[in-house]
């Protein structure tokens, strides 16, 4: 009888996938879970789902897990199952002996943005207090480290101004280099209500995404510009703003430092920026800049969503800047309905910026050159903290590359998947004396390990989220950890394990240390986001119950500060050789480096990255759709097969990167932003050549 | 505005959404309730305490009127509308139960009981089952007239989809997972095609949903009171339609 088996608990917890960070209830029989089933009081998607966080959960209890710690002294040595006490002490015992041979500063860490809040701040408390340096850093690194400078730079914080509610209230939607439909999936079903209510949908990037047109929901205006023009663009937006004298006087006046102002007008003004100038290097009719710029700043609720289509270049910070300018022009900040936003990919990608794991901040990002931060540290932790700012991630790996840095400790990252350029990443870890991982599963990354921690996932383990709208949600354990530890408990063991004592009976406690240092989250305790369900901070004595909307009275750095963000053209430049330009993104059915979507069901839609390109491009050189391709560049190449799409024009190809063995990040450029070492994933020229014989899937070349 | 989406509360159903208006009282069964203006006559049953049987209304999407198990009586109308399309206006006096109403909420319970099969409803938990604890029917005599009238129940089984199921001959189309497909997640790739009797849930051009534009959201799964859409991890050994039907 097909009657269904009825869970015998449901227990509400935070979806593991994207910055979205949906409410879901667990819902277990037999200690199994049966089913996840969206959560009618999350405040982030109020009973709504996408096919990730609904239904690809089975990825927890995949035959792949690792379930036992292991290691190795080379990593041609198989690996021996060893018990947690021998890992934890084999492991620091690496690292202190590299210390002693190399110097303080040659080991370092790396947290993941799929790990909680606590464990997030955990790991730089490792750095901090175990190793006793600042080597350590997340990996917004590669997504949105130019948010956080972007935003801070003109409106004091860098994070979303908005909840995603607010944009129910927006007569006008700006979406910059994103496409939440397949991104942000939840978030993208808000905003085509939004669009079906009324609001105007304008969408600025390169491909005809499905944001661009779906049913009942199309974009205005379109700018399908040539990848790398995003901050020629947004100045040619901005030059219509000012030469029109469409921006908010008296906005700017009240909140914003008026001399900025001006200085910025007088730079963006330029004729440079006319979209008659612009437009055909942008590869855009200038009247629908025109056009862009006029209804953004007509308003009356403008609000601006961004995702790594404006980060990931090698102007990225100046792009995100662009948008701060742009807001605070048009005196679209600080209300309902209005705003700037960024979209971010990982669960905790918002915690990681937040929860001070960067080499030069510690949470609420506060410096560690200043002596009053280091001594609330000093003082909660008893002990002298190093006030000279590490190495950011790709520096680690540079040193690495050059000798003089020896060890890392990996939490939940792929780096030999998912940073740039992968021959430097695999021939910095193979320099390394002591790498450890801590993962669902063995990765590209494990493969050059010494020490391989089985982590927990997020079905496993409690503590909390924070979302791309700052909202900070419970993650709460189903299932116990396959390997008997949570993350949290492993870095506490590792800590430990390098001498330093110490102590925590629940994550609870950690949150509660982070209060106790953090003004940002000085009210935030596991009892507050029990009792109202999740909060977004700020959250202190003057907001007990946190913040839906920042910027409302004035800007955490007091007046607005509008940057300077002249046009500085990519150095990746196309030539004869390498004639189109590759862009990279995602996909709804899978999630990122694929670890988690590649191991369910959801391969049913995409079992593979594919290669987008036009009708034209694909005539030109005889392809037909499903050939299989060698992509080249100057930097690698590799092989997959292609998708002849309308969704891109001429001159422009596009590809997904969630399958280890297409290599994309093999192919794409080794730029990065001039201000955060963000990689400029979304521009490399290439050439792309049908291959006749199955060969060699992927090559790297140096 | 944000009443539809923050009023919403796990485990009830308040069978319309949630709105912002100004207070309107009525009675429900002699219970005076304030509700904001805009609001149904079922959100307002609910909320005094009064349960009302229902299978094609939910909070999550705008009231639509096609199951026709909410009927209510309101002093000084005719006939028997349906609670869920009928907004709240002030002093109105709503009775939620009485001897013609049972009949005729019975009477509509047994045309669907009549194209449902008869295995699937023992220890089912769905919001049909609880339906039918509230209307008091749970299957048709033996002799009922019903049981001799045409069926869907050789219709379509698509499991094409990984994670759940359609099965024709549980749905009475009640248009909810359209209704979430559009409204909800904004797809539009559910329809009903057909007319009357003929009428079918299908996804995109009568495709299998796996082919179709279906994005697999689960919100026509979420939306769905008679498990006619319905994870597959629900059922462990495989999903098999029920081989009797009441016909």
């Amino acid at each position: 009888m097909p009657i269904p088996v009825k869970p015998d608990q449901s227990t509400i917890t935070t979806c593991a996938y994207c910055g979205v960070g949906c409410g879901f209830k667990a819902e277990t029989s037999g200690g199994q879970i049966v089913r996840m089933t969206p959560w009618k009081e999350g405040k982030a998607n109020h009973g709504h789902s996408c096919v990730k966080g609904r239904f690809a959960f089975d990825y927890y209890r995949h035959p792949d897990r690792v379930r036992s710690p292991m290691i190795r002294v080379s990593i041609e040595d198989p690996w021996r199952e060893v018990s947690w006490d021998e890992a934890f002490a084999h492991a620091a015992g690496e690292l202190k002996r590299i210390q002693e041979t190399y110097g303080s500063g040659s080991v370092g860490a790396v947290s993941s943005s799929r790990c909680t809040n606590e464990e997030i701040y955990l790991m730089q408390k490792f750095a901090r207090v175990g190793l006793r340096n600042n080597n350590i850093d997340n990996c917004s690194r590669i997504c949105h480290s130019p948010t956080q400078f972007g935003l801070s730079a003109t409106l004091g914080a860098g994070a979303a101004s908005q909840h995603f509610d607010s944009i129910l209230r927006s007569d006008v939607i700006l979406v910059v280099g994103a496409n939440p439909t397949e991104g942000h999936p939840v978030f993208g079903s808000m905003m085509k209500r939004s669009v079906r209510r009324g609001a105007n949908l304008l969408v600025i990037d390169p491909r005809r995404t499905e944001t661009v047109d779906s049913p009942h929901c199309r974009a205005s205006v379109h700018l399908a510009l040539r990848p790398g023009t995003n901050v020629l663009v947004l100045d040619s937006i901005a030059h219509v703003v000012v030469t029109e004298r469409l921006y908010d006087e008296a906005f700017v006046r009240a909140r914003c430092d008026w001399d900025d102002f001006e200085l910025w007008m007088s730079q963006v003004g330029d004729a440079r920026y006319s979209p008659d100038v612009v437009g055909p290097e942008a590869g855009l009719e200038p009247d629908d800049i025109r056009e862009l710029a006029r209804r953004y700043a007509a308003g009356p609720n403008s609000t601006i969503y961004y995702g790594l289509g404006v980060t990931e270049h090698s102007q990225g910070s100046t792009g995100v800047m662009c948008l701060g300018n742009l807001a605070m022009a048009c005196g679209m900040i600080g209300r309902e309905g209005v705003g700037v936003n960024p979209l971010r990919g990982q669960g905790n990608v918002q915690g990681g910026s937040c929860l001070g794991s960067w080499p030069h901040m510690f949470t609420g990002y506060r410096f560690v050159t200043d002596a009053a931060t280091r001594a609330v540290f000093e003082n909660e932790w008893k002990i002298d903290l190093d006030g000279e700012p590490g190495l950011r991630l790709p520096n680690m790996f540079d040193a690495a590359v050059a000798g003089s840095f020896k060890g890392l400790y990996i939490q939940g990252e792929d780096p030999v998947q998912s940073d740039p350029n992968r021959h430097h990443v695999e021939a910095a870890l193979r320099n390394m004396e002591c790498v450890i991982v801590q993962d669902l599963y063995e990765t590209e990354t494990t493969k050059f390990a010494h020490v391989l921690l089985p982590g927990s996932s997020s079905l496993e383990k409690n503590g909390t989220f924070t979302n791309a709208e700052r909202r900070v949600s419970m993650v709460r354990k189903i299932v116990e950890p396959v390997a008997g530890l949570e993350d949290w408990e492993i870095t506490v063991g590792m800590i430990n394990a390098m001498g330093y004592e110490l102590k925590y009976d629940h994550p609870s406690e950690v949150l509660d240390e982070i209060a106790r240092t953090s003004p940002a989250y000085s009210g935030m305790s596991f009892e507050l986001i029990e009792r109202v369900g999740s909060v977004q901070w700020p959250c202190n004595t003057a907001a007990p119950e946190g913040t839906e909307v920042l910027h409302t009275v004035t800007f955490p750095r007091g007046k607005g500060s509008f940057m300077l963000t002249e046009y500085v053209p990519t150095k990746e430049r196309v030539d004869d050789r390498f004639p189109l330009l590759l862009t990279t993104g995602r996909i709804l059915s899978q999630y990122n480096a694929g670890t988690q979507t590649r191991r369910t069901a959801n391969n049913a839609w995409y079992d593979d990255d594919v290669l987008d390109i036009s009708a034209d491009d694909a005539a030109q050189r005889g392809l037909r759709n499903g050939d299989r391709v060698r992509v080249a560049s100057r930097y690698g190449e590799t092989e997959l097969s292609i998708t002849v799409s309308g969704r891109v024009h001429p001159g422009v190809v596009y590809t997904t990167f969630h399958f280890a063995h297409t290599m994309v990040n093999a192919v794409t450029s080794d730029l990065n932003d001039w201000a955060t070492n963000c990689p400029e994933y979304k521009v490399t020229a290439v050439e792309v050549t049908k291959v006749t014989k199955v060969g060699k899937v992927t090559k790297v070349t140096s | 505005m944000w009443s539809e989406l923050r009023a919403l509360r796990d485990g009830i159903d308040l069978g319309t959404p949630p709105r912002d208006g100004e207070p309107v009282t009525l009675s429900v069964d002699g219970i005076p309730v304030t509700v904001a203006a805009g609001s149904s006559v079922l959100l307002a049953a609910g909320i005094a305490g009064c349960t009302v049987p229902k299978l094609c209304a939910s909070d999550t999407l705008e009231a639509f009127g096609s199951c026709r198990v909410c009927l209510v009586e309101i002093e000084g109308r005719r006939g028997y509308p349906a609670s869920c399309t009928t907004p709240v206006d002030e002093g109105m006096q709503v009775r939620t139960t009485s001897d013609m109403l049972a009949k005729l909420r019975r009477g509509v319970i047994e045309l669907y009981l009549s194209d449902f099969p008869e295995g699937d409803i023992d220890g089912g938990w769905s919001q049909l089952n609880t339906t039918l604890d509230q209307v008091g029917v749970h299957r048709l005599a033996d002799d009922h007239p019903y049981r001799s009238g045409a069926n869907h129940q050789g219709g379509v089984l698509d499991m094409s989809n990984p994670y759940f199921v359609f099965d024709q001959a549980k749905c009475i189309v009640c248009s909810r997972c359209v209704r979430a497909c559009e409204e909800i997640q904004g797809t539009f790739a559910l329809t009903i095609d057909g007319r009357g009797f003929g009428s079918t849930v299908v996804a995109g051009q009568n495709e299998s949903f796996l082919e179709s534009d279906c994005v697999s959201c689960g919100a026509c799964v979420q939306a769905c009171p008679s498990d006619a859409l319905i994870e597959k991890s629900l059922f462990p050994g495989g999903y098999e339609r029920a081989d009797s039907s009441q016909a």
